[in-house]
């Protein structure tokens, strides 16, 4: 697809835009019959770029050329989404080549406008599989452009934009393996090009710019100096020291940790994250919200994934609770929406979880989870319903895993039948281990009622028979007992017991017990103390006086 | 961290490979199979090296050794009721995971998932298949056996001689010398388990724990 052909058709139909341009363009409720039907009056809008527009690229340019990262960060955060709003909310941005003129043909910014223009389509239209390659190739000019430079290069982006660069990188992967799975519908031309460009957006080249990513930064010798300590500066290098490259690389570590979890490799995803400390407080993730969110997002779904439910737990609620606090701060724009929905399939998760392994949640969250989820936890504790909602819920609240090969196009029976589609594949296995624990809940509802009990009399209001039961109580106690997270990186820790209700068999007789958690006496003393110290405090000065 | 996912006796040089990158690279595929060869001679488990080898086949289907899949899977069958079976079943493709032999090693696993024990056992030495699947992993029997002796003893402090049996699948002698092996006691019938931390079942009342730093302020204003 040459944009230069396209310069030339413009002319040709430079007589319909004048029909177009009497169109008020902010109107939402613009026909779109007509536009649609009209295509070359789209192409002559990319080409009469508004004068507004045109400035605006001005502006961003000078930035660019300037490092202006705080007039950037507005540009990107406001302006850009402002201008979409009013003259591209259906249609993509000019295309960089007419772009090109305005800004001296300069590469690097052609570049980075790239980045921009493909997210949009992407994001707002149907991106073709032109679209899928050309963005592909504009990334891996980009990345190029940073790492194999002659030194680092002077370049600085806001926070935000860098985040918004790996996700998108890894958002457009994934994007694409769902595209080339689904071979049906693909016309000769497209399988054509499949066929014939393995490598673009294979893993082995999205893994390549990640792992890059982080050598180049020095990320992992720059996050141990700041756990062990040491020169910071020495082990960041001159290109770690950059912030670009610093925080490049920081959010490949994230971006890893959810390549892996959408090509179902849950260890080693979390294996990503052993030089990041979670629990600091000022963590580097936390400087991007959506960076921030995702980050636990795929940590618990992770640690559900390994059966670890109370460490999904507990990400979960960590990251709802802090999602909660700060809603005033993000309600605007696109990142709004995104952190709401990563929220509500968290929510999810976590009635999953909590199900599976009954756990006091914090106050506003479990109040939060009765109202989004009521419903479908009820469901969820009873044997005959349950499996259906924890699908249901699964398929909401699961990434979108990944096939990493595409069907093999030169086998001419594949053409004919249906892939799988990788999530169903997830969702039986996980579906599969949910099954065994389906009577959990019920046992449990009957030994919170007794200190001792038959196995006989158990098993008959169970309706199963005794040695039904006996098993039955064996997974209860074997899935009670859980790896958990104490000190050190994600994937180690403990076996701790996560239930509040424990029991033993002996012979025909189950031993019940619970255990309860005791009033909190401390924090009404200390308070009381300080009272106590005031009030002698006050009489001791009007003794002076 | 839990042993099978760092077992203390993985060589250095595995270690290394599945810290770095050099675990993406085909050509250490070989080097990973050896060391899962050794894993299955000496009756130890590093799902965390096995893993590696699914991501390499997976990145690289042409690579796939069936029989190292399988005794991946064989070996991840005598870690349960940890979840690696599952974690490599995640790795495979859909086409290995509704064939044999894996479908078989599947129903094997449900039976374990489930404790139905001595079904698993009925299942297990019913059809000369599965002695064949496992036949490569050294030891597997007496490793199936020691996690069902794990959740037996989670679970019970006294557990009747016949159903213990059937559990193990386990006889007369054989069975008096596990029992005696564990630390349990067998008398009248019934086979007492020693009292451990999970299996005591304690009603425990949770107190709190005060931390030094709460108090802080009210012994810095004691000192005033």
């Amino acid at each position: 697809m040459s944009s230069y052909q396209e310069f030339e058709d413009e002319n040709v139909a430079s007589e319909v835009d004048l029909v177009v341009s009497a169109y008020p363009v902010q109107d939402d409720g613009l026909d779109e019959e007509l536009l649609s039907a009209d295509q070359t009056s789209q192409q002559y809008q990319e080409v009469q770029i508004p004068e507004v527009v045109k400035n605006f690229i001005l502006f961003f340019h000078r930035n660019i050329l300037e490092n202006n990262v705080y007039e950037l960060h507005s540009i990107y955060e406001h302006t850009f989404n402002k201008l979409t709003e009013k003259f591209y909310a259906k249609e993509s941005w000019p295309e960089p080549e007419a772009i090109s003129p305005l800004v001296n043909d300069d590469q690097v910014f052609l570049t980075l406008y790239r980045e921009l223009y493909y997210r949009h389509i992407y994001s707002r239209l149907q991106p073709t599989i032109e679209h899928r390659f050309h963005s592909y190739e504009n990334y891996c000019d980009l990345f190029n452009y940073i790492l194999n430079s002659d030194g680092p290069v002077a370049l600085e982006l806001p926070n935000q934009w860098l985040w918004d660069i790996i996700d998108e990188f890894i958002y457009q992967f994934q994007s694409f393996c769902n595209f080339r799975n689904r071979i049906k519908n693909k016309s000769e031309e497209e399988l054509a090009l499949l066929r014939d460009n393995p490598q673009i957006w294979s893993c082995y080249s999205v893994l390549n710019v990640l792992y890059s990513l982080i050598q180049k930064s020095r990320i992992t010798e720059q996050l141990l100096v700041s756990k062990n300590g040491g020169d910071l500066l020495e082990a960041a290098g001159e290109y770690g020291s950059r912030p670009l490259y610093k925080m490049l690389g920081y959010f490949s570590i994230v971006g890893l940790l959810r390549v892996h979890c959408l090509l179902g490799d849950f260890t080693l995803a979390l294996k990503m994250m052993d030089n990041i400390e979670l629990n600091k407080k000022q963590a580097l993730f936390a400087r991007v919200t959506a960076c921030h969110v995702t980050t636990y997002y795929y940590v618990g779904f992770a640690y559900m994934m390994m059966r670890r439910y109370a460490d999904a737990i507990k990400a979960f609620s960590h990251i709802l609770v802090f999602i909660n606090r700060t809603k005033q701060y993000h309600t605007r724009s696109y990142q709004h929406d995104q952190i709401n929905k990563k929220g509500d399939q968290m929510y999810a998760l976590l009635a999953m979880c909590v199900t599976l392994c009954p756990t006091r949640l914090d106050e506003n969250i479990h109040s939060q989870l009765r109202e989004k989820y009521a419903e479908q936890s009820n469901k969820m504790a009873r044997p005959d319903e349950a499996l259906a909602v924890f699908e249901d819920l699964f398929m909401f609240a699961c990434p979108k895993f990944i096939s990493p090969n595409g069907p093999n196009l030169d086998d001419p029976n594949v053409l004919s039948t249906t892939p799988f589609e990788p999530v169903q594949r997830y969702s039986k296995i996980f579906m599969n281990d949910v099954q065994h624990s389906l009577l959990l809940p019920t046992l449990r509802s009957y030994l919170k009622l007794y200190s001792t009990m038959g196995v006989d009399k158990l098993a008959s209001f169970l309706e199963i028979d005794s040695e039904q039961l006996r098993q039955l109580l064996m997974v209860a106690k074997t899935r009670s007992r859980q790896v958990k997270w104490v000190q050190g990186t994600l994937l180690e820790g403990e076996m701790t017991a996560t239930s509040d209700l424990d029991f033993c068999l002996k012979g025909e007789m189950i031993h019940i017990s619970e255990s309860k958690v005791g009033r909190r006496y401390g924090d009404w003393f200390l308070r009381n103390i300080s009272k106590f110290q005031d009030i002698l405090a006050g009489l001791e000065l009007t003794v002076k006086a | 961290m839990s042993t099978r996912l760092n077992p203390s006796t993985r060589p250095e040089v595995i270690q290394s490979l599945i810290d770095g990158v050099d675990r993406y690279n085909p050509d250490n595929v070989s080097i990973l199979e050896e060391h899962l060869a050794a894993q299955c001679t000496n009756r130890e488990v590093d799902t965390m090296a096995n893993l590696a080898i699914l991501k390499l086949y997976q990145f690289n289907t042409h690579l796939t050794n069936d029989q190292v899949v399988n005794n991946i899977l064989v070996k991840a069958l005598t870690t349960l009721p940890e979840p690696d079976f599952n974690l490599c079943l995640y790795m495979l493709n859909e086409q290995m995971v509704s064939e044999e032999p894996v479908t078989r090693l599947l129903a094997l696993q449900d039976l374990l998932e489930q404790c139905k024990y001595s079904e698993f056992w009925d299942t297990y030495e019913r059809d000369d298949i599965y002695k064949e699947l496992t036949a490569e992993v050294l030891g597997f029997e007496d490793a199936i056996r020691a996690n069902i002796a794990g959740a037996v003893a989670m679970t019970f402090q006294a557990i009747e001689v016949p159903r213990l049996e059937k559990y193990l699948s386990l006889k007369g002698q054989a069975l008096v010398d596990f029992v005696k092996a564990q630390g349990w006691t067998e008398a009248n019938g019934m086979v007492t388990i020693p009292v451990n931390k999970d299996n005591e079942a304690k009603t425990t009342v949770l107190t709190e724990n005060i931390r030094f730093e709460q108090l802080t302020k009210i012994i810095g204003h004691s000192n005033e």
